[in-house]
């Protein structure tokens, strides 16, 4: 059994290696790659201060609180698009039948899957969400304690842990519907931007299915409520500890549900 | 004339046929437009609480420019997207498009028309309607107002049409095209005044976005839908977009004519 673990390591660490070096060959889309992205959420970021230029605040946040919250989740996001964003073309492999040979070498299929690709475009979620919240940190003139550190770091495994659910959840869906990608776009994406923004200027419905259906909350906006100090509303101050929790057990749900349509899935090749 | 006339509507009807095929498509797309519906429908409701009107605009009107906004980004999106354009330059499928006795630009522009009937008719056009009668925002009074609106809309349609397919044949020169497209999403998402109109930039920000094309795409026709741009202001601002789309035109046939001399195949 530990064998097993350890030889699974080893190739899943020689895999990535491979991974990283095909996607250094090209020198200038590696630069562009990791640029783009910090540009697209530095945009994204400019329209919040816009947005906020003439209204000051929105439902009690300032700009800077909710340049933290967004860049929160980006931190977790890059950390799972390094590992889970290519299962979002798991319908391409299924599709032209080339997910057979997932299935016919001597490692697990999730695994394996996992192990294609090691997404280094993900640094431009880092350098943006990385400099956003050392910002927002100054500007908001913070001073965690111990343990706020630790609420941070599960906030981080724990967002990776159920935006990684959340792909997992998108491919598994190809089993059945030979369709992931497009759900993603424009499913996963648009639900996912609905957590740039503080979660109490959405209806109560909204904010019940984003913290026990799908539990996106989990990912900033509880965390950040811990973090910034702010405890009115309807939340309960401590639920943001939890973070890495609902994460593992969502992520494990996940992994089930993908399991059930990988036993289901039936080869499209000739 | 007439005959060139009808081979491209060929191409539109092929389209929605296709479109009707993948209908699964199209309507899984409704669904994301109507989620950033609500999410900017509650964020603006969020900014106006406990104020009246901001910059002289009441919710009420805000509320109106957010719908009409997505209704016309969506469609807008039902046409070729630019990574469709780059990837067929970059994979060599455009040399095939360029053998064939028809002009590239002008089918693509036809081809989309099809999509985006389909889509307009089977999705946006029920769907809205339903939550304009039931929010029953701000209108256009008059027929004139309706007619301005249209005008102004497809004026931003054929901006938006040149600018992307313009950026798609930069893959031409750039094979790799990360940051370019980067460049040409942020801009049409905030320039254009797709979220948030121009009249709440801050002053320097809204003269750089008033210098820029972007805002012919949504701006102005969403200002006339809710009555913020009238008279002298609209005549000025329908001008504006017509000149830049002669410019943008113009760009565009620039661009792929020194496209078509500098093909570059890859893979053999």
């Amino acid at each position: 059994m530990l064998q097993n673990w350890l030889r699974g390591m080893k190739m899943y660490f020689y895999m990535i290696g491979v991974s990283i070096r095909t996607q250094l060959q090209y020198r200038y889309a590696f630069v562009m790659n990791i640029l783009g992205w910090a540009m697209t959420y530095a945009g994204t970021a400019i329209t919040m201060w816009v947005l906020l230029y003439s209204f000051g605040a929105i439902e009690g946040w300032s700009f800077w609180e909710l340049l933290f919250l967004f860049a929160l989740s980006v931190l977790s996001w890059g950390v799972c698009v390094v590992f889970f964003f290519h299962f979002r073309m798991l319908d391409q492999f299924i599709v032209q039948g080339t997910f057979d040979r997932f299935l016919v070498r001597p490692i697990h299929p999730f695994f394996h899957f996992m192990a294609m690709k090691f997404d280094v475009g993900a640094f431009g979620q880092f350098l943006f969400s990385i400099i956003a919240v050392a910002m927002a940190y100054n500007q908001l003139d913070l001073h965690w304690n111990v343990w706020q550190w630790f609420v941070f770091l599960g906030a981080v495994i724990g967002g990776t842990l159920i935006q990684g659910g959340l792909l997992i959840v998108i491919s598994a869906m190809a089993f059945w519907t030979t369709r992931s990608e497009r759900l993603y776009w424009v499913i996963m994406w648009p639900a996912k931007s609905l957590m740039n923004y503080p979660l109490s200027i959405y209806p109560r419905v909204v904010q019940v299915l984003v913290t026990f259906v799908l539990p996106f909350a989990f990912v900033n906006y509880l965390p950040a409520l811990l973090l910034l100090g702010k405890t009115r509303g309807i939340y309960s101050p401590y639920w943001g500890f939890f973070s890495s929790l609902v994460g593992a057990v969502f992520f494990w749900l996940c992994f089930q549900l993908w399991m059930l349509g990988l036993n289901r899935y039936k080869s499209a090749g000739s | 004339m007439i005959g060139s006339l009808r081979m491209y509507g060929v191409f539109t009807r092929k389209s929605f046929q296709r479109a009707a095929a993948y209908r699964f498509d199209a309507w899984t797309r409704i669904l994301g437009n109507v989620i950033m519906l609500c999410m900017w429908g509650f964020i603006w409701y969020a900014l106006y609480q406990g104020r009246g009107s901001v910059e002289s605009v009441t919710f009420h009107s805000m509320l109106s420019y957010i719908l009409v906004s997505q209704a016309l980004q969506g469609i807008h999106g039902a046409g070729t997207p630019l990574w469709e354009i780059q990837e067929r330059v970059r994979t060599g499928d455009i040399a095939i498009e360029m053998l064939r006795p028809y002009d590239y630009p002008l089918r693509m522009l036809f081809t989309d028309f099809g999509s985006i009937f389909f889509y307009f008719l089977t999705a946006v056009l029920p769907l809205y309607t339903i939550i304009f009668l039931i929010l029953s925002p701000v209108l256009p009074t008059t027929f004139l107002q309706w007619g301005l609106f249209i005008l102004s809309a497809t004026l931003g349609y054929f901006i938006r049409y040149c600018i992307e397919l313009t950026f798609g044949l930069f893959t031409f020169w750039l094979v790799e095209t990360g940051g370019v497209e980067d460049i040409f999403y942020f801009s049409i998402s905030l320039f254009s005044g797709s979220v948030v109109p121009l009249w709440f930039f801050p002053d320097w920000l809204e003269q750089v976005a008033r210098y820029l094309p972007f805002q012919g795409i949504y701006y102005v026709p969403n200002s006339i839908f809710v009555g913020q741009l009238s008279g002298h202001a609209l005549l000025m601002a329908l001008f504006t977009q017509i000149g830049w789309l002669v410019l943008c035109f113009a760009i565009l046939r620039y661009v792929w004519a020194k496209a078509s001399m500098k093909i570059v195949i890859q893979g053999g």
